[in-house]
């Protein structure tokens, strides 16, 4: 323990301390703060569109102080929505709406196939009712046809209504809208989603570079002959877990590190009632058994990829030879993220999605995700975690092995059958 | 306190690396370790401390098997490695606590060996600042720095010029002082010629002769007589069946039979009035001996 200890202590200080590690964490931090100042940023920039409905004749409304960025022809040449103008005015303030004629149709057709901002609505007599024609530079530019139609449906329904001598009260009840709210029965929601999706990709990412780090660590000793004056003092063992511990312990207190820094940029910077998609953000995913088993699938699925990563590194006796070294472990590693990612969060309640649970190198990933999502039962998790912890302890068996082979082996790349051989 | 080796082999894949090598150190002192590279040297070494393990065979201090767990050993490998980036310090302690020293003692001692080697200075400073000669010190320091009894030191003095190798050679005298057994590779046969009491010589794995050099290089008796003389006594010498080894700027070498031989060539140089200055019969070097068993490593 000693030995592993000494390691641990040493690889951790001489980690830390270059200059990877510190660009790293500077890096994260730096993208933690831009992400927790962007919603700040965009809503600086946004009107609130929530304004009351108001109903009226077009020449008494005032449109609101907004800057109108967008220009929308509106052609309603029999007149069919009296008061269609003023409600797309209200609507979408942010659009300027230009009474036109149908004559100039194809002209304006031109404008709008040159200016993405520029938008045609066209009225014209239907079987029942108007029809309208939205004419766009494409299907991602120009006005929102959903909110466009909602607020001339109700212009049109509000007139139609008036001219037939209903009353106000009742064509204010006609022009409304229930009130909603979603609320879902499964434990899983908004926030839990996507942060479990964050979180899923981060884990691939910290498993990749923290791995990446041990290979490296232990390739430098190898081709520097470092391992030559190591291995007469320490156990081949002794050092691979020590130097695995410490970069899983680095990462561990970089990852926290950042996310409590996140935390501190979220409280401070994010506003109160931010919503993304319209929807809250909130961390009630995060309970503290779901946080706990997220670290420990973190911590297994590190070691398991670390502890493969070693061997890599001790397999070559050129620096230059590491990446392809490690190329098989890092393609285990991005198909297993793939499969996690696709039967989780792409085509959930699946048997794939049941196996990745259960496949030591897919649950690290796979598992965060659904424990923050909350559908996941008690006996998967737990078969999930012995699968992986015996999946590492045969995995540390063979890696010890072949690291001890290796280590003294230069010359022409060890392979694994003549390392376990050895 | 005893270093047996008995009959270890090693092969890889189809190469014999070491074949059946037993030797025996049963007192203080260094014994020398020879071959041409690639001759199993570096692989016996590995595989008496126990990081390599042998096909058969086994090598015990005082009756013990030789593992890192077992016996504190000292190792400088031949192929020197130190961390570059880290301060000299800082690691030496690092390989003294793997030893299992306390932080403190680690210090200690490596206070006093940068010290004894005259390399204080560079104790905060990273190795790769250092030149090349001081890094090798920094191995010795790392090898040395438990005050191990049984010490490996695989081609101590490639690499060194002549004021870090009289350094090495006088820490190499007093380690020998302090009873230590010392294991020292080498294809430098005059360094080891000047050290060793025993050698081993070893050729592609197979041990072509051990034992105690002196008596070595006397059952091999007088072959060997150098005279320096201001007068060409070549011609003389070939009458007389000398066979020259090596004309050099104030003397000559021949190969002689024995005592005999160079009694009689003696006496002739001195009928003839030929002024010496030298004239030393001896044993042959141990060069020549590597020769006669291995063969030139040079041809």
């Amino acid at each position: 323990m000693k030995q592993i200890r000494t390691v641990f202590l040493f690889t951790l200080k001489d980690a830390a301390r270059k200059k990877a590690f510190k660009i790293s964490t500077a890096f994260m931090a730096i993208l933690v703060l831009i992400l927790c100042a962007l919603p700040r940023l965009i809503s600086s920039g946004e009107t609130d569109t929530s304004s009351p409905a108001q109903s009226g004749t077009e020449s008494e409304y005032v449109a609101p102080d907004t800057e109108q960025t967008a220009l929308c022809y509106y052609i309603d040449a029999d007149n069919l929505i009296p008061n269609g103008r003023l409600a797309l005015t209200q609507a979408m303030p942010d659009t300027k709406f230009v009474a036109s004629d149908a004559e100039s149709l194809e002209g304006l057709k031109q404008k709008v196939a040159d200016n993405a901002d520029t938008s045609i609505i066209v009225v014209e007599n239907g079987e029942n009712a108007p029809n309208l024609t939205f004419i766009t530079k494409d299907f991602r530019s120009g006005i929102s046809s959903t909110t466009a139609t909602e607020a001339l449906s109700k212009a049109y329904i509000e007139t139609t209504l008036q001219s037939q001598g209903i009353d106000g009260q009742t064509v204010e009840f006609a022009r409304s809208t229930l009130p909603m709210q979603a609320e879902y029965a499964g434990p899983s929601d908004f926030s839990g989603y996507l942060i479990g999706i964050l979180l899923t990709i981060l884990v691939f990412f910290a498993i990749y570079y923290y791995g990446y780090g041990v290979a490296m660590s232990v390739a430098t000793e190898k081709t520097s002959r470092v391992m030559e004056t190591l291995i007469v003092c320490a156990k081949p063992r002794n050092i691979l877990l020590g130097k695995v511990l410490a970069m899983g312990v680095l990462g561990l207190l970089q990852f926290v590190g950042v996310l409590l820094f996140g935390v501190i940029c979220y409280q401070l910077l994010v506003p109160d009632n931010f919503t993304m998609m319209g929807m809250e953000l909130s961390f009630a995913a995060f309970t503290p058994a779901s946080a706990i088993l997220v670290v420990l699938y973190f911590i297994l699925g590190y070691s398991l990829y670390a502890v493969l990563n070693a061997v890599c590194g001790a397999t070559v006796s050129k620096i230059e030879d590491l990446n392809s070294a490690m190329m098989p472990v890092m393609l285990v590693a991005i198909i297993s993220f793939y499969i996690s990612y696709i039967s989780a969060i792409a085509t959930p309640g699946g048997g794939l999605e049941k196996a990745a649970m259960y496949i030591p190198l897919t649950s690290p990933f796979i598992m965060p995700f659904k424990l923050l999502n909350g559908d996941v039962a008690a006996a998967d998790i737990a078969i999930s975690l012995v699968l992986l912890l015996a999946a590492i302890a045969v995995v540390c068996m063979i890696s010890i092995k072949i690291y001890s082979a290796s280590v003294l082996h230069y010359g022409k790349r060890l392979k694994i059958k003549d390392a376990l051989k050895k | 306190m005893s270093l047996v080796v008995s009959h270890l082999s090693k092969t890889f894949g189809e190469k014999r690396a070491v074949d059946d090598l037993s030797f025996t150190m049963e007192k203080p002192g260094v014994f020398g370790l020879i071959g041409t590279n690639g001759a199993g040297k570096t692989t016996t070494i590995r595989m008496i401390l126990g990081i390599m393990p042998a096909d058969s065979g086994e090598a015990k201090w005082n009756d013990t098997i030789i593992s890192r767990e077992t016996l504190p050993f000292g190792y400088m490998p031949e192929e020197r490695g130190i961390y570059m980036k880290n301060k000299v310090m800082e690691q030496l302690i690092y390989f003294g606590v793997l030893h299992g020293m306390n932080k403190t003692d680690a210090q200690n001692s490596a206070k006093q060996l940068l010290g004894r080697l005259e390399v204080s200075e560079y104790a905060d400073m990273p190795a790769e600042k250092l030149s090349k000669g001081n890094q090798q010190k920094i191995q010795l320091i790392a090898t040395l720095i438990h005050d191990p009894e049984l010490i490996f030191l695989d081609e101590p003095f490639s690499g060194l010029d002549p004021v870090n190798a009289k350094q090495l050679s006088e820490v190499l005298s007093e380690l020998v002082d302090r009873k230590k057994y010392i294991v020292m590779s080498s294809h430098q046969m005059s360094t080891v010629e000047e050290y060793c009491e025993d050698i081993l010589i070893l050729d592609r794995g197979q041990t072509k002769l051990q034992g105690n050099l002196r008596q070595i290089k006397s059952e091999y008796g007088h072959t060997n007589l150098i005279v320096s003389c201001k007068e060409d006594i070549l011609p003389l010498a070939q009458n007389c069946g000398l066979q020259l080894i090596e004309k050099r700027a104030n003397e000559t070498e021949f190969h002689i039979t024995g005592d005999e031989m160079a009694q009689s060539f003696l006496k002739v140089l001195v009928e003839k009035g030929y002024p010496l200055t030298k004239y030393e019969i001896k044993e042959p070097s141990l060069n020549e001996i590597f020769i006669d068993k291995v063969g030139n490593p040079d041809a």
